[in-house]
């Protein structure tokens, strides 16, 4: 780790919690505004987002928990599986966004009152989820249309393991599967063939570790590829050549993270370049210094933080991205 | 959890305050909008699938490309509606995959193990009966009858392929990053295969090589593109179309992308996927490997020669390097070369790399490349480094230390590892 | 257009003379409440910029031999080949003084931003090649001048060492406002650019004739700073618009298309055009000027506004255009996947490489612009070429060896013959312009580049300030919403 102390810098670059506990609170009152219409696919997804920020920023309260549940439980389909918002398709990104949102307001018996299907509860997910691998490949759809991705194989080791339910599908496969999308570089791609990508790295790297098979990543070569993602002005971008974006703060330094290499990239340089993209006024966190904010980049400007120990804000979990002790505290019924 | 198109990218920050004018605007926009939505679920809740709900789920997609549950509907209404129907006997209203704007919300648990690979053929498609349900019913036509009808439908079936690949491209265009474009996009194309005669399915696919081309040239990393390409690559090369091998004519794709623009690392690394494959299909011998081995390290290190700052070209070089160290565990491309060979090898190119510190002496990852490989000069030779191998390391890590303090804690970790590299045999594995 | 209208409008400005400068005050003006009148002695657009037929050639060839000096053009021949005897003139479109524009100029920003765009085709400008005399000291060859990072690359014309330095300079320029690079080349700011390059960066006389080429300068001693501000130029504009290439030009005679779009856009917006009619007489009454026009009517106007015709001590250049009657094609290739085929390739000959009769070598480069059918210059099948060289006594010999010399560096079986060939010398301005006062102001004429250089744009937008007064917002400038104000359509034709 550096050994210089994060909190220890000028005036005008701290986070600023208040605004952005505010920004998140106004994201449901805008339906005076177009974008939040067109947005209506992600709004469980942004739900998850805000809700995971606003637990690291210490505010857990700012949104209504209740309201919150409700509203979650609103957009399950009898399948089991979740959609963006009442009227939407069951889909995995937003059923794993329902699984976490629910893990961190410690609501599973609230699904397992309320849960629509015939099993009802956490039983009818891991069932919709279950359903969506590639029994052939070990990888996983997103809906019943079929298009795989490494973040949907992410996503249903995430959700089943916080359910408790990674039994019911082929994790061996689905190992496999990982490994046939490693590189040469070290990275991973969203398939085989593809191209490594700082964001399908996270996703590979967090599967093999809820799969217990963090020995399976060849963590120098990831590491240097990874620490190779900071660029000048001390962001990191998700490929070799490409433009920084704070949303990699996340993607590179939780991967970083889970091979135990965070120390390979500077940690105040990053720390300012997060802060730097602040909307200090009205809250929020953008891709780049300047450019408009949205509750996503906020979610990984602050996981980020978070990552970098940054003060006054909870750890977060580096695999699940949710608040370590929401995931401590869920996983640990499982134990025994 | 991933990026799904509803994040700013790149877009400047600008006052939130709207002025009243652009707030009535939005209000504006938001009525037709909604009303819009509405009309479509409500169609789609009395299952009316005709060309006019149709019709407005293309408006509606338009306005918004990232609505993932509209395009479904359009796959469900081209399948229930407008598609030529199969035949009595497989049931459409329990084959219907679930929707939830039609309240209907049983899925068949098969239906979601779907893939679009070739392996396994999408699921939920009813299988077909190449009749329409239709003239199935009425009656018992001639052969001619039936041969007949079944061009129809084919024709029908055409016309609307054609369209909905003509629907995507502008929206591809305009949100090249959307996922649920690219997927429908080939949903659509792997119904050209199951409805259509092979050679026009086939046709309809080759364009889409000149579709993924013309989105590279638009954004060269396109991951999206690339994947897609790959795909479209492995359907043409597939059985199912009567393909063959294409591997010849993407490799030198590659190495058009990267005469475009050297920093392009998705054409390097579509390159080195595709290396070990061609030289089968070429049923290189050993000295036709060696000899590819060799131009690929001229090229890279011409490449290198003008860009060395360039991360792409270096790691693509370290590629061709791990296939002389690391000849184990992965496809690789000269594997029978000697022991003494490899080693003449990596020694030539830590030396021509050290003649480019003639005119770099401050590129940073030319030091890096010199460590590196001095080390996997020492680990292949299962040897400590000697006396003057030691001395340069220690200036070159001084000089990467220097003009790369950002990563100090990985220079420190190497400092500490360079005395001990024989004792971490991981650097050199692979992962696959 | 009725008399009446003419001599009972109190006009806001009248614009005289159609070249490039004038037509886009016109254009800046077109969307405002402004009166304009546009009028040209000439019978066409475009003034020095203008694109003739052959007919209009050899009218303008004939009338400049009767008058006794023309500021700006002097001693035109033309030539036509007898085995091409009857060339259709109105299927060719020659350039007088062709320009092609970088991607990155203002003058594209301002035809996107004011819509004009919209009314012309622009074609891809491709590869820069010099022409080099064989071994043996007959034949020519030309080798591409590689300019980016991947051209160095590909070559293989270059040595290692010599690509690195390459290198080490494409670098230097990109950011040669950088405080370090500036600290580098600023003492030598006015010292030629060649020496600076072979002093600071060891090129050898080869490399050198690449970089000036590059920069195009006529005479080839381009001073460091302008030097390396035009490579800058020209490096920051490649890909822009696409793979593989750094500029465009305009379809249908370059620069002079420019001038009659904007011209319409003027004539859209209500301004007034007389073709063929010049101002004869102007006397001042009240601040208001009376014009009396050679057609014989007497107008009224707050402001004049004219070119400069040319300068007295600008640039002296000989020209020499030839239609070629083959298409050239191996010339018009694109280099890199997904470029466009090109429709203007530019060879230079280095100084010294051109021996005239008498011995005497050439002193500065001559630049040849092959344009291929595509730009509309000339029928399918042939092909234009523009070369120009600094006046000399040799010039138009040196001009005419440049022509032989290119021609027979083909691998056609037969080399390409000259089937119209039109040579002429031009005065350029690099003046700053006549004495302005309140009631008139004068526009500098295009500087005699070969590609467009924005300095010219200035004193335009000076001048639309001016007409428009009080009422000038410097944001809006050229800048106009789409005509209809109806949605766009959809553009189902953007993908091919």
């Amino acid at each position: 780790m550096s050994s210089s102390n994060a909190g220890n810098r000028p005036e005008e670059v701290q986070l600023a919690t208040s605004a952005h506990v505010k920004y998140i609170q106004s994201l449901d009152t805008r339906k005076d505004e177009y974008d939040y219409w067109l947005t209506e696919h992600l709004r469980l997804n942004g739900l998850y987002w805000g809700l995971t920020a606003l637990h690291l920023l210490g505010h857990p309260e700012a949104l209504p928990r209740a309201e919150t549940i409700d509203f979650v439980l609103s957009c399950q389909h009898e399948s089991g599986g979740f959609g963006a918002a009442p009227g939407h398709d069951a889909h995995m990104l937003s059923t794993v966004s329902a699984v976490q949102i629910l893990a961190m307001l410690d609501a599973f018996d609230e699904l397992e009152k309320r849960g629509r299907g015939s099993l009802g509860g956490r039983a009818q997910i891991g069932h919709y989820i279950a359903n969506l691998q590639n029994r052939q490949t070990g990888t996983f759809a997103g809906d019943e249309w079929g298009e795989e991705d490494t973040r949907f194989l992410y996503g249903a080791f995430n959700a089943l393991s916080l359910l408790g339910l990674l039994d019911l599908v082929d994790v061996d496969k689905a190992v496999k599967h990982i490994v046939a999308c490693a590189n040469f570089d070290g990275g991973y791609g969203v398939s085989p063939g593809a191209e490594s990508h700082s964001g399908q790295i996270f996703t590979c790297v967090a599967a093999l570790a809820i799969a217990g098979r963090k020995d399976l990543v060849d963590a120098d070569r990831l590491g240097r590829w990874l620490s190779e993602r900071q660029v000048p002005g001390g962001g990191l971008n998700g490929r070799p050549e490409k433009k920084e974006d704070v949303c990699y703060s996340w993607w590179v330094l939780s991967s970083l993270e889970m091979i135990g290499r965070t120390h390979w990239i500077d940690r105040d340089q990053l720390i300012g370049f997060i802060l730097r993209c602040q909307d200090t006024e009205k809250g929020g966190i953008s891709d780049r210094p300047g450019d408009m904010v949205d509750v996503w980049h906020t979610l990984f400007g602050i996981t980020g933080l978070s990552l970098l120990e940054y003060p006054g804000l909870q750890p977060v979990d580096e695999v699940y991205c949710m608040p370590k002790s929401a995931v401590e505290r869920v996983l640990s019924r499982y134990k025994k | 959890m991933a990026d799904q198109g509803g994040s700013q990218h790149g877009i400047a920050r600008t006052s939130r305050v709207r002025t009243e004018e652009q707030r009535r605007q939005d209000v504006e926009k938001i009525a037709k909008y909604r009303d819009l939505d509405e009309r479509v679920r409500k169609e789609l809740s009395q299952k009316r699938y005709t060309p006019e709900t149709f019709q407005l789920t293309s408006k509606l997609l338009q306005l918004n490309p990232e609505y993932y549950t509209v395009w479904n509907a359009r796959r469900r209404l081209l399948i229930y509606g407008l598609f030529s129907k199969p035949s009595a006997g497989s049931s459409p209203s329990t084959a219907l995959p679930s929707s939830s704007l039609t309240a209907t919300t049983t899925t068949s648990s098969d239906a979601s193990s779907s893939s679009l690979s070739t392996a396994t053929p999408p699921a939920p498609d009813p299988p077909r009966a190449g009749k329409s349900g239709t003239t199935a019913d009425e009656g018992d036509g001639s052969p001619e009858q039936a041969e007949e009808s079944k061009k129809a439908e084919q024709d029908n079936d055409l016309e609307l392929i054609k369209q909905e690949l003509g629907f995507t491209i502008p929206l591809l265009l305009a949100s090249p990053k959307c996922y649920w474009i690219w997927s429908y996009r080939l949903w659509i194309l792997q119904q050209a295969i199951q409805r259509l005669p092979i050679p026009i399915a086939r046709r309809i696919w080759e364009e889409e090589l000149g579709l993924a081309s013309k989105m590279l040239i638009k954004d060269r990393r396109n991951f999206h593109a690339w994947g897609y390409r790959r795909h479209v690559v492995e359907q043409l090369e597939s059985p199912e179309l009567g393909g063959t091998s294409l591997v010849e004519s993407e490799f030198k794709y590659t190495t058009e992308m990267i005469k475009v623009d050297l920093s392009n690392f998705s054409a390097w690394h579509n390159r080195s996927k595709l290396i070990p494959r061609l030289l089968d299909e070429r049923k290189a011998d050993d000295t036709a490997r060696e000899t590819f081995l060799n131009e690929e390290f001229g090229q890279i290190f011409e490449a290198i020669n003008v860009g060395p700052e360039d991360q792409s070209l270096w790691y693509y070089h370290h590629f061709l390097m791990l296939n002389l160290v690391s000849p184990v565990g992965h496809p690789t491309i000269a594997p029978a070369l000697t022991r003494e060979t490899r080693i003449t090898y990596v020694i030539r190119e830590i030396e021509q790399i050290k003649e480019l510190l003639e005119d770099y002496d401050d590129v940073q990852l030319i030091y890096e490349a010199l460590i590196d490989y001095t080390l996997f000069l020492c680990q292949f030779l299962e040897r400590k480094p000697d006396g003057s191998e030691r001395a340069e390391l220690v200036s070159w890590l001084d000089k990467v230390k220097k003009l790369d303090p950002m990563r100090s804690g990985r220079w420190a970790d190497l400092e500490r590892d360079c005395g001990l590299v024989e004792e971490r045999p991981r650097m050199m594995t692979m992962a696959s | 257009m009725g008399e009446n209208i003419l001599a009972d409008t109190l006009w806001d400005v009248v614009i005289c003379g159609t070249d490039l400068p004038q037509c886009l005050l016109a254009l800046s003006l077109s969307r405002s409440d402004k009166k304009v009148l546009h009028i040209d002695p000439n019978t066409y657009y475009g003034g020095s910029e203008a694109a003739l037929t052959l007919q209009d050639a050899d009218e303008w060839a004939a009338r400049l031999s009767t008058q006794e000096s023309n500021a700006v053009f002097k001693a035109p021949t033309i030539s036509r080949s007898k085995s091409a005897p009857n060339l259709s003139t109105r299927a060719y479109s020659l350039a007088l003084g062709p320009q092609f524009i970088h991607a990155r100029s203002e003058l594209l920003s301002q035809l996107v931003s004011s819509r004009a765009a919209q009314q012309v085709d622009f074609l891809a400008v491709g590869s820069f090649f010099i022409s080099k005399a064989a071994s043996d000291g007959q034949r020519h060859s030309m080798i591409r001048i590689p300019s980016t990072r991947e051209d160095v690359f590909t070559t293989t014309a270059l040595s290692m060492k010599a690509k690195r330095a390459l290198m080490k300079f494409l670098k230097f320029v990109l950011n040669y406002e950088g405080s370090e690079n500036a600290d580098t080349w600023k003492p030598h700011a006015e010292a030629p650019l060649a020496q600076f390059v072979e002093d600071h960066f060891k090129m050898d006389l080869e490399l050198r004739s690449y970089i000036i080429a590059l920069t195009l300068s006529i005479d080839g001693k381009i001073t460091t700073q302008d030097g390396l501000a035009v490579i800058h130029r020209h490096l920051t504009s490649m890909g822009v618009f696409g793979p593989g290439f750094a500029a465009v030009y305009p379809k249908w005679g370059g620069l002079a298309e420019i001038a009659q779009v904007s011209c319409r856009a003027g004539a859209v917006g209500g301004a007034v055009y007389m073709l063929g009619t010049d101002i004869k007489d102007t006397k001042t009454v009240d601040s208001i000027s009376e014009v009396e026009l050679t057609s014989g009517d007497k107008i009224k106007t707050r402001l004049i506004v004219k070119g400069n015709g040319g300068a007295e001590d600008g640039t002296d250049i000989s020209r020499l255009v030839a239609v070629i009657g083959s298409s050239l094609k191996a010339l018009f290739t694109a280099t890199v996947e997904g470029a466009p085929i090109p429709a203007v390739v530019v060879v230079a000959f280095p100084a010294d490489t051109l021996t005239a009769a008498d011995g005497t070598a050439n002193k500065s480069p001559v630049y040849l612009f092959a344009h291929s059918s595509d730009t509309g210059e000339c029928p399918s099948g042939q092909s234009v070429l523009y070369l120009t060289t600094s006046q000399s006594p040799h010039s138009k010999e040196v001009l005419g060896l440049a022509l032989e010399k290119f021609l027979g560096s083909g691998d056609e079986p037969e080399t390409p013959q000259a089937l119209y060939t039109l040579c002429y010398d031009q005065s350029g301005g690099q003046l700053p312009g006549r004495q302005a006062d309140d009631l008139n102001m004068v526009l500098p004429s295009l500087p005699l580049s070969l590609a467009f250089d924005d300095t010219v744009l200035k004193p335009v937008h000076d001048a639309w300030k001016h007409v428009m007064g009080e009422t000038a917002v410097d944001a809006e400038y050229m800048t106009f919403p789409e005509r209809n104000g109806g949605m766009d359509d959809n553009d189902d034709d953007a993908y091919e």
